[in-house]
């Protein structure tokens, strides 16, 4: 009994050195064969159990069983840990700049002004508002008389119009389309007109081509409040926050009452005297507004005894200004690249 | 217009500072856009009573005065020679800022000490109101030692007030009075109450006023004798100068004051010019002229309205007054006009002259007709007043023409509009703008609109004086109720974001722009005449020549936009698109058409890590317009074609069931040099209406055999296009070839000379079986025997 555990403490010894030692799955492969193989030393020492004392056989063969189990596990786990390193190492070898530019065209640009015409149009028409469009060309009816804008009219001065050799002219404002829906699709009406308006002037606030987001909702028992519910649920919505709002009375011909809506300045909400947004004053110009006037609602078929409404105008190149807090309009209709894509010159 | 806060505290008593005055009178509705203090920095500066002059004893060119400021004296130097011993002058002494901030201190003047300086108008920062060279004199009743900014007038605050088109009657301090009387309900309006001469029968040596025209009601005149041409007294010139005008001469300034005080312009004729002893109201005749004070001829037509006197023009009425009967320093005797005339007329007339004059501008925005006479009458007494003249009597033709108005209220819209019914309330607002009731009836008031109000004629305009002064910061918000239908976007914007989001997903930048362009622009794209493009519309004021047409294609917009990049220094490829109208002559007519644009230009720079496999190309643009079309089941196909500015071995029309819908090309080689943009330059631009229109749904059936697949390759002439081989396989390839597609093609080694070989891809499926490979053997084997007989050399 004597000698085998003497071999079994030998043996296990000189395993332990040898696994040590043996970097790859071939070495580990020899001491599983001269360890473990049908010659091998624990198999000869297996062998050996015959020889012994019967009453000895049961611990000896305990004990080898037990070191035949103990190599058998330190082996594998031996064997499991070089395959991993050998893979790491080849693949470590297959090495890739991970980090190159990705290949192919990048993403363009969104126009700034066809982003906020986007969201916008989302807004309100999530408060039930259809899109209608209506021709960049209008005649003096639409633009000027069915808005109760009479010829000789002083607000004619407030917007400088672009006439056409024919006697055409192009659209001031969006509000012709207000006409045109209402005869098209009589009451009750909720609709929004986004596009290209026209006027004679162009300095740093001011380009002769911008666009408008206009509204016209027409129905039963309609009143201030509903208008100032719409215009703050989207002012809010388009800046990200809820802003303060506030409304001065002012005059259009095509709206009774008129009024102006500022809201607070989105870049300092009035907390800087300095600012460059809204000068200091802490309030932005954003729409003008008000009931629709009788003779507007009349012009498009509509009897102003039944149904009242309300309609805005608002520029959607200056709430692109405020939003992405922008001073120029025209650079707008530059079509820069450099300025389009916000990132700077990319591929 | 500028408003005087000191002025207008003479009509009103305002209870709040100037900036509350300011934000209240801007939140209903009568904008102040600025408040200002005249000259601000000037101070310090006080009256001085001249107690002696004499000369200095080293420099004979200055005066040594002693000037006497009631609790302070002093010394001064000056140069000036106006002065004479017990003139009133303001003196500057040590640490007063002049307006231009120096301060001024103590000098020697070669052994005499000056303390100060006695100042000029010009020191003071107005130089406008200086009567004579030298230092500024002020009345010879002004007290000594008193501030000179209080003295001068000057201590004072100016609202620069913009008046909306519909108020008129804001264009004047009494209805910037009564107006804040009306926002402030303990403000108590003072009102006018002028003494008025009365009326006569005829004036001395003339023979009266004669009215031919509808366009002038009523023409009061008063007459000025004994006339004296002087400057104004200077608080009237100062008065004259904070309000915006400058300060002529007393009859002048007196017929400005009063425009200002009450709205109504005046005109003030020399009765020396006048060529008769008349005056006449008529229309002038077509072509017929006049010399306006401003020393142009103007050429008239018979819708302008004439004041003229002996058969000659006198003045252009209610915009400027003619040149021969101008005020000067010999008028002995003034004809002062009062009068109203018609606003459109005026309007029409000043905007077709281009003579934006004060009158001018209130007369188009109305002027109330029974301001005429009370204007008149200040205007008289004022000049009496200044020493100006004796003002011997007034007479008039025709009569001020309104009837009366009156516009009634209803509880029910006025709740309905603003969410409070309450009459009284509202009477209340009503009454203190002058617009007054004698209803007691809660639910319906009839109201007596002034003449001052001519913007008031409906119920909602009664609705929008109440909620202005009320304030609208009173009425909740509140989200409409009921919603009739969903809010759609429609089919347009639809198309217009399925393009957008392609176009960007693929690498375009969007851009906008203007929809004017020049001529040259439209020439440099060689449209013969035939072509509908090549005669835009033309605006017929445009801003300048460069956006004088409106455009008919959107080519040149891109075009400019590449050369825009290029020239500020954009190396890398170019890829733009942008959607848009374009506008055909049609007729007198003009047709909008909706367009999608793009250009792609691979720049100056294309290197990349990738080498050759970034670089856009005619096809890789291709691919870009027909994924936008995808993007709305829309199939698109390229065919040869033609286009003015397109190279003529490189442009395609662009079809989408069947029709052409526009251009894909690489521009003329001789244009891109003409424009010095780096060739190549792909341009494509195509009808939305498919887009907008739609196709159809984006998925095949469910196939459950599965497809064969053969290749065939071609040998063909170059000049041979590829849709036609694809279309003859088609054709050739009977019922159960499902798809063709080219994978390959090479020209060299084993291709002969002008030809290249274009390989093929089929697929043969069988929607109800699956097909054996000796039956596809057999079809396929058929097809390249057909090719053969075409004599097509298959590979």
């Amino acid at each position: 009994m004597g000698s085998i555990n003497d071999d079994v403490v030998r043996i296990r010894t000189l395993f332990e050195s040898e696994l040590l030692s043996a970097e790859t799955l071939d070495a580990l492969q020899g001491i599983r064969i001269r360890f473990l193989g049908k010659k091998g030393e624990v198999t000869s020492l297996l062998k050996r159990l015959g020889s012994l004392p019967a009453e000895d056989r049961p611990e000896a063969g305990r004990v080898l069983n037990e070191l035949r189990d103990l190599m058998e596990e330190a082996l594998s786990r031996r064997t499991e840990e070089c395959a991993g390193a050998q893979v790491a190492a080849r693949e470590a070898g297959e090495w890739l700049d991970v980090t190159l530019p990705g290949r192919g065209r990048p993403w363009g640009a969104f126009h700034p002004v066809a982003q906020i015409t986007q969201e916008a149009i989302d807004i309100f028409a999530s408060m039930g508002f259809s899109v209608a469009y209506g021709p960049e060309v209008e005649d003096d009816f639409h633009n000027f008389e069915g808005l109760n804008i009479p010829p000789h009219h002083p607000a004619r001065d407030m917007q400088d119009t672009f006439y056409l050799e024919n006697g055409l002219l192009l659209r001031t404002h969006t509000s012709p389309v207000e006409v045109r829906s209402m005869r098209r699709w009589g009451a009750p009406l909720r609709i929004i007109i986004p596009g290209k308006v026209f006027r004679r002037d162009s300095d740093q606030t001011h380009s002769p081509m911008f666009h408008q987001l206009e509204g016209l909702l027409v129905d039963e028992n309609i009143s201030l409040a509903h208008l100032k519910g719409c215009l703050e649920a989207f002012a809010n919505r388009i800046f990200g926050r809820p802003l303060a709002a506030r409304y001065r009375a002012s005059y259009f011909p095509f709206t009774e009452p008129s009024l102006e809506m500022d809201v607070e300045c989105v870049a300092c909400s009035g907390k800087n005297p300095s600012c460059r947004i809204c000068k200091g004053s802490g309030w932005l110009e954003i729409s003008g507004l008000g009931m629709t006037h009788p003779n507007v609602l009349r012009a498009g078929g509509i009897d102003p005894a039944r149904y009242n409404g309300f309609a805005w105008g608002m520029g959607l190149d200056r709430i692109a200004l405020l939003k992405y807090g922008l001073n120029d309009l025209r650079v707008f209709f530059e079509g820069d690249l450099a300025f389009l894509n916000s990132k700077g010159e990319r591929r | 217009m500028l408003v005087s806060l000191n002025w207008l505290k003479e009509l009103v008593d305002i209870p709040v500072d100037a900036q509350t005055l300011a934000r209240k009178l801007t939140d209903t509705g009568t904008e102040v856009e600025g408040l200002e203090v005249p000259v601000p920095l000037f101070s310090g500066a006080v009256t001085a009573k001249v107690d002696s002059i004499r000369r200095h004893p080293g420099r004979p060119d200055l005066f040594v005065l002693s000037v006497d400021a009631g609790q302070r004296r002093g010394t001064c130097i000056t140069a000036a020679k106006n002065l004479r011993e017990g003139d009133i002058v303001p003196w500057g002494p040590p640490g007063c800022v002049l307006a231009d901030g120096t301060e001024v201190s103590t000098r020697d003047f070669q052994g005499v000490i000056s303390e100060g300086m006695v100042l000029s108008a010009e020191e003071i920062g107005l130089p406008e109101i200086a009567d004579e060279f030298g230092i500024l004199r002020l009345e010879p009743d002004t007290a000594k030692g008193e501030d000179a900014r209080k003295a001068l007038g000057i201590d004072d605050t100016i609202l620069e007030v913009s008046i909306t088109p519909n108020r008129g009657d804001l264009l004047s301090m009494e209805g910037i009075a009564r107006e804040v009387s009306a926002v402030f309900p303990e403000a108590r309006y003072k009102g006018l109450s002028p003494r008025v001469t009365p009326r006569a029968e005829r004036l001395d040596n003339f023979e009266g006023v004669f009215l031919s025209d509808a366009g002038c009601p009523f023409y009061a005149l008063g007459s000025i004798d004994n006339v004296k041409i002087m400057p104004s007294p200077l608080r009237a010139r100062v008065r004259v100068l904070l309000s915006g005008m400058r300060p002529i001469s007393n009859v002048v300034d007196a017929t400005n004051l009063v425009m200002l005080l009450v709205g109504q312009p005046l005109h003030a004729f020399d009765d020396a010019g006048l060529p008769g002893r008349e005056i006449t109201v008529r229309s002038a005749s077509d072509g017929e002229m006049i010399l306006t004070l401003d020393g142009k001829t103007r050429i008239l037509d018979s819708e302008d309205l004439l004041i003229t006197s002996g058969g000659k023009a006198i003045g252009l009425a209610g915009v400027m007054g003619g040149g021969e009967s101008e005020i000067s320093d010999k008028t002995a005797r003034v004809l002062l006009e009062s009068a109203n005339f018609d606003s459109i007329k005026v309007s029409r007339t000043s905007r077709k002259l281009g003579i934006p004059s004060e009158a001018a501008y209130r007369f188009s925005r109305f002027v109330d007709p029974f301001k005429v006479e009370t204007a008149l009458a200040i205007a008289m007494d004022m000049m009496a007043s200044w020493g100006a003249g004796v003002p011997t009597g007034w007479i008039a033709s025709g009569a001020p023409a309104l009837e009366e108005r009156k516009v009634h209220l209803t509880s029910a819209v006025l709740e309905k509009i603003i969410g409070t019914g309450d009459l009284e309330m509202a009477s209340g607002i009503l009454g203190r703008l002058g617009i007054a009731t004698d209803d007691r009836d809660p639910s319906r008031r009839v109201y007596r609109i002034p003449s001052y109000r001519p913007d008031i004629s409906i119920e909602e305009d009664l609705v929008e004086e109440v909620a202005r002064i009320r304030g609208y910061d009173k009425i909740d918000a509140v989200l409409p109720p009921v919603m009739h239908s969903t809010g759609d976007i429609t089919d347009r914007m639809r198309a217009e974001r399925a393009v957008r989001s392609t176009a960007m997903a693929r690498g375009y930048s969007e851009v906008v722009t203007y929809c004017f362009v020049s001529p040259a622009a439209i020439s440099a794209l060689r449209f013969p005449g035939s072509d509908l493009r090549s005669t835009p519309v033309a605006l017929s004021n445009p801003l300048s020549s460069d956006m004088s047409l409106m455009r008919t294609t959107l080519a040149p917009g891109l075009v400019q936009s590449v050369q825009k990049n290029i020239r500020s220094g954009w190396r890398r490829a170019i890829r733009i698109f942008e959607t848009g109208m374009v506008f055909y002559r049609k007729g007198d007519e003009v047709e909008e058409v909706f367009k999608l644009g793009g250009c792609v230009c691979p720049g100056v720079d294309s290197r990349s890590p990738w080498g050759e496999q970034e670089t856009e190309d005619f096809h890789s643009v291709a691919a870009d317009v027909e994924a936008i079309f995808s993007s709305r089941g829309i199939a698109v196909e390229l065919v040869p074609g033609n286009e003015p500015f397109g190279h003529a071995g490189k442009t395609a029309r662009v079809m989408a069931d069947g029709r052409d819908i526009g251009y894909l090309l690489v521009l003329k080689p001789e244009i891109e040099a003409e424009l010095e943009l780096p060739a190549p330059v792909y341009l494509f631009e195509l009808d939305m209406e498919p887009m907008v229109h739609g196709g159809r749904a984006l998925f095949g059936e469910i196939r459950k055999f599965p497809p064969v697949y053969r290749d065939i390759s071609l040998v063909v002439e170059e000049g041979v296009y590829s849709s036609d081989v694809l279309e003859l396989l088609r054709k050739l390839g009977g019922p159960l070839l499902e798809d063709v597609r080219l994978f390959d093609i090479y020209q060299g080694k084993g291709i002969p000379e002008g030809h290249r070989s274009l390989a093929y891809s089929l697929a043969y499926r069988d929607p109800e079986r699956t097909l054996r490979d000796d039956e596809v053997d057999g079809i396929h084997g058929r097809l390249r025997e057909q090719l053969s007989q075409k004599g097509i050399r298959i590979r």
